[in-house]
């Protein structure tokens, strides 16, 4: 919210320079991206913001390095370096197993924001994912809340229906909504109002091992192209190689169920809620109809009938899987680019006989689009966003500079990059601009195809019952009919009454 | 010359009232005022606060608590999922406490002999008591895995099965699989106890009814267990009340799955309030718990009155 002084006042001339320098960054930003290579491909707006048949792997490649940008003078010229205070951050920032580089960044951004901001004292804590969400939600409960968090795409919503996150301006910030996916947009939006802005976007992409194929008589070169295939090909491993065909992950209350699962949902026209349509309500639930029993019976037929996924798929999350996969066990899954070093990891710590089998997956190693369904190819769109909470929420009242200053940095495209650099991507479009985009394509093995996944993108609902609905219900869902407590159709139903009772209680 | 007057003889003691009594000890109640103060904060207040948010609706989208009467109680008790929870419970909890007892009370009778290397046998056995719960659970999942379960591995190398196991990922197999790592890893806090009892029973007593002809077996029952009652008692309404409080196993081993095979109301009241964000309906569920709880702690303290009057008369 703009205050009378920032305001341009015609009759008065009366020009207030902080204002004038945010919206000549404002509009600089927009004419750049406006006569940058991103306008071309916006030319042709689909659901997800780009057109699919534009954005691919030569794109991406050609994008990078075209633009030059100076974070200081852009930064500057949104909050000024005069800024002062103390400014909390909360992010679920590098654990012990995070590579090198990651960790570096991380270093580089705490010290390079008190170069643009010397009087800005940046207290930032870095809390492990499993208990962010927790500590937020007790924090500003109990008016604790930090001046800004960095959020999963999934969480913000809650706290901006609670009133809990300040309303937030895209052009205050020199940003447009052209500059970011429609999907990303999506998860800061409540009621209408943005909440957040986000900071880094991914898509995962299909993971296969050439061997597994080779040796079970499948083309090793292409991954299967539709979810029937996976069915079908993961039989065929099984009964070839006597490996495990597909990596399914059906864990209740891990996330790394739903962003599993929801691709082949969506895929055959079928959702948790109507998230995936066109013009979504997120009030009447698709789950239960023909698509999604199609897609329920697909993982009934892999881990019931074939037996061709790990029997310990109830209990798996992906990091049991990346152990079946590194040891030659799992021929194919879906994961992060990430997912390339992490195997290299294992290889590095492997010894003896396992050391070879190790390296002989990691040779074989390949990325592809997620598999399509009757109806489309889809992927989670995930990713974080930064938020800036209330002084309700916070306990007092924010630093408003210097959260706008922290919220600018983490979005900027510099270190909307940096900051992600190994496992996710700029939100910003213009992040794939940058040089650094051109450094972290060659660096990183595979980024350009999980990259090319992001116009497939759909976002969990952005409804505050969305975690409930993917991390319990869904996953509930999937292991009522794999244990065969329930009837395919039954699961599918009970899946479908619970949500429509949660979605009407709100 | 008598400094005090004495009530007169053949006359009983007048009791004091309660207030006259706590007025008598005031300066007892000053000492102790702290720790009650402590206790009125982190426990009163938070039981208090509890059975108050049980009573209403806590939506996600408001954080508003609407008084909303006995429904979260009513829809609580109406959920199939809860008897299916309640009876998983009840499993878990008699079955974990019992088996921990016999085992544990069977070690604490060997170790109460002299042999070689008691005290090598004594430390290792000690080992799952003092293993962190969270250690413990991420090293018996990966033991017990369905498909490179350390187990398993053992057992095919061996040629006694062909097949993996598979514990952990089956809804009939799952719950008396997590409640054999729970007896495992609470064995030993019997066995500790049982020991200190043991040491307590008279050598004179077990003397005197090898005399009388006693064999070992009523030796056993009718001097030792009668002995350690209390005993028995106190440590087995630590196990119950642990046990329908206990969470990390469960919840990291099989998160209550597969399909709810292996939910408990802890696990259960877990999710609810920071999965679902029903802090009305967590909060209903934990007065339930809560009322469970004191009751079998009640029944215990009673019988254990019980039994130290009958022991004094």
């Amino acid at each position: 919210m703009t205050s009378s002084r920032d305001r341009f006042d015609f009759m008065s001339l009366s020009i207030n320079r902080r204002a004038v320098l945010a919206a000549a960054a404002g509009f600089a930003g927009i004419a750049a991206f406006q006569t940058g290579a991103f306008a071309r491909l916006l030319q042709d707006v689909s659901k997800t913001g780009v057109d699919p048949s534009k954005w691919n792997i030569e794109t991406i490649n050609a994008l990078a390095g075209t633009i030059t940008v100076d974070t200081a003078a852009e930064l500057h010229a949104l909050v000024p370096d005069t800024a002062s205070g103390k400014v909390s951050l909360w992010i679920n920032g590098p654990v012990e197993s995070t590579p090198q580089i990651a960790k570096d960044f991380y270093e580089e951004f705490g010290t390079i924001f008190k170069t643009w901001y010397p009087n800005l004292e940046l207290d930032r804590q870095n809390v492990d994912y499993n208990d962010l969400l927790d500590k937020l939600r007790t924090a500003s409960a109990g008016g604790a809340a930090p001046d800004v968090a960095k959020m999963p795409i999934l969480w913000g919503v809650e706290f901006a229906a609670r009133g809990d996150l300040q309303e937030i301006i895209l052009e205050d910030y020199g940003l447009s909504k052209e500059l970011f996916w429609e999907g990303a947009l999506k998860s800061v939006t409540w009621e209408g109002k943005y909440y957040g802005i986000p900071t880094n976007n991914e898509t995962m992409a299909f993971i296969w091992n050439k061997q597994l194929f080779a040796d079970a008589g499948l083309d090793p070169e292409n991954p299967p192209a539709t979810w029937a295939d996976v069915v079908a090909y993961s039989k065929a491993i099984k009964e070839k190689t006597g490996a495990f065909g597909y990596g399914m992950v059906a864990k209740v209350n891990a996330g790394n169920t739903p962003f599993r699962y929801m691709p082949m949902v969506w895929a055959y026209g079928s959702s948790a809620l109507d998230e995936a349509e066109t013009a979504p309500t997120m009030k009447t639930t698709m789950i239960n109809n023909e698509g999604g029993v199609a897609a329920l019976q697909n993982m009934y037929d892999m881990y019931v009938t074939d037996r061709s996924v790990p029997t310990s798929a109830l209990t798996n999350t992906q990091v049991e899987n990346q152990d079946l996969f590194i040891s030659g066990q799992v021929a194919m899954m879906i994961a992060h680019p990430s997912e390339y070093v992490t195997m290299q990891n294992k290889l590095a710590a492997a010894e003896g006989d396992e050391k070879a089998l190790a390296q002989t997956v990691v040779d074989n190693m390949s990325y592809g689009l997620i598999p399509e369904g009757p109806v489309r190819r889809s992927v989670v769109f995930g990713g974080s966003n930064a938020h800036i909470f209330t002084d309700k929420a916070h306990g007092g009242a924010i630093n408003a500079e210097g959260a706008k200053a922290v919220v600018a940095a983490l979005t900027s495209p510099e270190w909307a990059l940096k900051n992600n650099w190994t496992d996710s991507n700029p939100a910003n479009l213009r992040g794939f601009e940058t040089e650094w985009m051109k450094q972290r394509l060659t660096d990183i093995r595979f980024l350009e195809v999980t990259t090319s996944m992001l116009p497939y993108g759909v976002p969990f609902p952005v409804v505050p019952e969305s975690t409930e609905i993917m991390n319990i219900i869904i996953p509930e869902m999937i292991q009522n009919a794999l244990t065969e407590t329930m009837s395919v159709q039954e699961a599918a139903d009970d899946a479908a009454a619970r949500i429509t009772e949660l979605i009407s209680q709100a | 010359m008598q400094l005090t007057a004495e009530s007169p003889p053949n006359e009983p003691r007048r009791k004091r009232g309660l207030l006259a009594n706590i007025a008598h000890h005031w300066a007892d109640y000053v000492y102790i005022l702290p720790a009650i103060l402590v206790m009125v904060l982190v426990i009163g207040y938070p039981i208090v606060y509890t059975v108050w948010l049980s009573f209403h609706d806590t939506p996600i989208r408001t954080g508003d608590h609407i008084f909303n009467g006995v429904d979260n109680y009513r829809e609580i008790l109406s959920s199939p999922k809860f008897w299916k929870t309640t009876k998983n419970t009840f499993v878990w909890t008699i079955g974990s406490t019992g088996g921990a007892f016999i085992l544990g009370f069977a070690a604490a009778l060997v170790l109460h002999k002299q042999f070689i290397g008691r005290g090598v046998v004594r430390a290792i056995l000690l080992i799952p008591y003092v293993i962190s719960a969270v250690a413990a659970a991420y090293v018996w999942k990966w033991m017990l895995h369905s498909d490179y379960g350390l187990i398993s591995g053992v057992l095919k190398d061996w040629g006694i099965i062909d097949q993996n196991l598979v514990l952990l990922d089956s809804k009939d197999r799952v719950l008396p699989t997590v409640i054999v790592v729970n007896i495992w890893k609470e064995f030993s806090f019997v066995m500790i106890m049982m020991i200190a009892g043991l040491q307590t029973v008279p050598e004179q007593l077990l003397r005197a009814a090898r005399v009388d002809g006693a064999g070992v077996w009523q030796q056993f029952t009718h001097v030792t267990v009668p002995y350690l009652k209390n005993v028995i008692l106190i440590t087995t309404l630590l196990l119950f009340v642990a046990n329908l409080n206990s969470f990390t196993l469960v919840y990291l081993m099989t998160g209550g799955g597969p399909a709810n095979a292996s939910q408990l109301w802890i696990t259960d009241i877990y999710n609810i309030a920071f999965r679902s964000l029903g802090y009305g309906l967590a909060s209903a569920y934990s007065v339930i718990l809560f009322l469970v709880m004191l009751a079998a702690g009640w029944y215990y303290v009673r019988i254990l009155t019980q039994g130290s009057k009958r022991g004094a008369s």
